[in-house]
């Protein structure tokens, strides 16, 4: 069984435009939450999203401008992740180069379009000529969820066994965690990984609204409205944007010489059974001590765990209380915080950003605060990391936690890259 | 605009085809290189300027560019009662989406 290995990442978020920007605002924190603009928070004056900080046409060709804008965060997420792994397109392997990617709602902006553009036309009276039958020929190629696969697979020409996971919030966890099995059991050699997310439209936020999970603005500071672990957390914020990773087995990254960033060691993935949106703290901590063994280490060597961490009432205690039984005595030097605080729910594309900010964490020995955590709820009894980032930790192995609506759970650990 | 010159403004401006081949009077659909998608992404700007959709387009694939343009057209004066409307084609996708 070949060890899996890290040799790129790359990030384009409500944060920034790269890992390193990303990276920067997660230790400082600066949060990218506002109030949403005008057109989309007609009705709730109170909505709150975190956009991504840059427009993904302004990094790509014309030729992609008409994807839909999740394959435009997952294709630029993925040029910096190919080009710090130093991985050119059409490898001479490319049969055994797979891409996975984890979306949760693939073609939000084109059927939100799409039904603007239909209606529209349905019920105009100063439109004649416009026929509300008459659709883009591309609208279903740019709304399926694949759409984002395709669009990686054909850019990079990679021709290997390639697949999409839309598990809500635990999508591109999972995907990771898919991927790594593969290339563990020599399916693949190598994997480019994208967790992508773009879903703030009117339509899929008025949705939202109404499941009441939503942050309130917090009236000193609308940027720290979500507040995980805090006594005074109401919810999380929608974000969106995209993350990326290259998996290669590690005598493949050794072959041609590639930076190796981190060996994920080990995913755990089990299922509820349970409620369609409640969380379970038996499945929780089934799918860390999968992963714990998988990877084969103690709790010991984690020393920073990413939190799933939404800010909603009950998530945050049984996220606490998974932990803690999981943990048991090596709580007393877990550190573990919620980064969605300032990046906001990535939903699909959040469990492979947080597993980079971990990775980052490792490898940097720079732990992120969980931001606005000014008041810990005496209910998360754990190191949450409030409010300001720590340094010079010494950090053998990260874990970052995903859990689903649907009660699917995703735990995946990373450790360094020879340990 | 005339019909031509609103599809020729497509296919430079957003197809990506090379202007100077429309220099070529006897210029084929197929030397325009558009896969399946890409034909009737041309098709699509058209259905959107005049509302209702082009039947069979890989027929096209085989025509000469001007006898498309020509069916094209004829289709148009079908819709609209023999006469050919104003076109005000973009040539933009995010406008045509």
């Amino acid at each position: 069984m070949s060890k899996v290995v890290v040799t790129g990442m790359g990030m384009l978020t409500p944060l920034g435009s790269d890992c390193a920007s990303n990276f920067a605002a997660v230790l400082e924190p600066r949060s990218a939450v506002r109030k949403a603009s005008d057109t989309l928070s007609v009705g709730l004056p109170n909505l709150l999203v975190a956009e991504a900080a840059v427009a993904p046409e302004s990094l790509l060709d014309a030729s992609y401008h008409g994807m839909d804008r999740a394959t435009l965060f997952a294709l630029v997420a993925t040029q910096e992740a190919m080009g710090q792994a130093r991985f050119a397109a059409h490898p001479d392997d490319a049969e055994r180069v797979g891409v996975y990617v984890g979306i949760g709602f693939g073609g939000a902006h084109t059927l939100d379009g799409l039904y603007k553009r239909y209606f529209t036309a349905l019920h105009s009276t100063t439109l004649p000529r416009k026929n509300p039958t008459v659709m883009h020929p591309l609208s279903v190629p740019r709304m399926m969820p694949n759409a984002a696969q395709a669009a990686v697979s054909m850019r990079y020409g990679l021709r290997g066994q390639s697949n999409t996971y839309t598990v809500a919030c635990a999508s591109s966890a999972i995907a990771v965690g898919e991927a790594s099995r593969a290339i563990r059991h020599g399916s693949i050699d190598a994997a480019v990984v994208v967790g992508t997310e773009a879903m703030l439209t009117a339509g899929a936020l008025v949705a939202w609204n109404a499941l009441r999970v939503m942050a309130k603005p917090f009236e000193a500071d609308v940027s720290a409205s979500c507040r995980p672990f805090d006594r005074r957390r109401t919810g999380f914020v929608l974000g969106e944007g995209a993350a990326a990773m290259v998996l290669e087995s590690a005598t493949r990254a050794q072959q041609r010489a590639a930076p190796v960033l981190a060996e994920i060691a080990g995913y755990g993935c089990t299922s509820d059974a349970h409620h369609l949106t409640a969380p379970s703290p038996h499945g929780q901590a089934a799918a860390m001590r999968l992963a714990l063994q998988e990877a084969g280490i103690t709790p010991e060597l984690i020393r920073y765990l990413n939190a799933h961490g939404t800010a909603t009432d009950a998530g945050d205690v049984i996220e606490c209380e998974s932990v803690a039984a999981v943990f048991g005595s090596a709580t007393s030097t877990l550190a573990m915080s919620s980064t969605k605080a300032v990046h906001g729910h990535l939903i699909g594309a959040g469990g492979l950003l947080e597993l980079a900010l971990a990775i980052m964490a490792m490898n940097s020995g720079s732990i992120p605060p969980t931001a606005h955590l000014d008041d810990p709820d005496p209910q998360c009894a754990l190191d949450c990391v409030p409010l300001r980032a720590r340094h010079g930790c010494d950090i053998p192995a990260v874990m970052s936690n995903s859990f689903a609506f649907g009660g699917s759970n995703a735990s995946l650990i990373a450790c360094r890259a020879a340990h | 605009m005339s019909l031509t010159g609103a599809i020729q403004k497509y296919l430079i401006g957003t197809a990506g085809v090379d202007p100077q081949k429309f220099e070529q009077p006897d210029l084929k659909v197929s030397d325009l290189a558009l896969d399946s998608l890409g034909l009737v992404e041309m098709l699509f700007e058209v259905e959107d300027q005049f509302g209702f959709q082009i039947p069979d387009p890989s027929r096209y694939q085989t025509m000469s560019f001007a006898d498309m343009v020509a069916d094209i057209e004829r289709l148009v004066r079908e819709q609209n009662d023999g006469k050919l409307p104003e076109i005000a084609l973009t040539g933009t996708r995010a406008e045509a989406q």
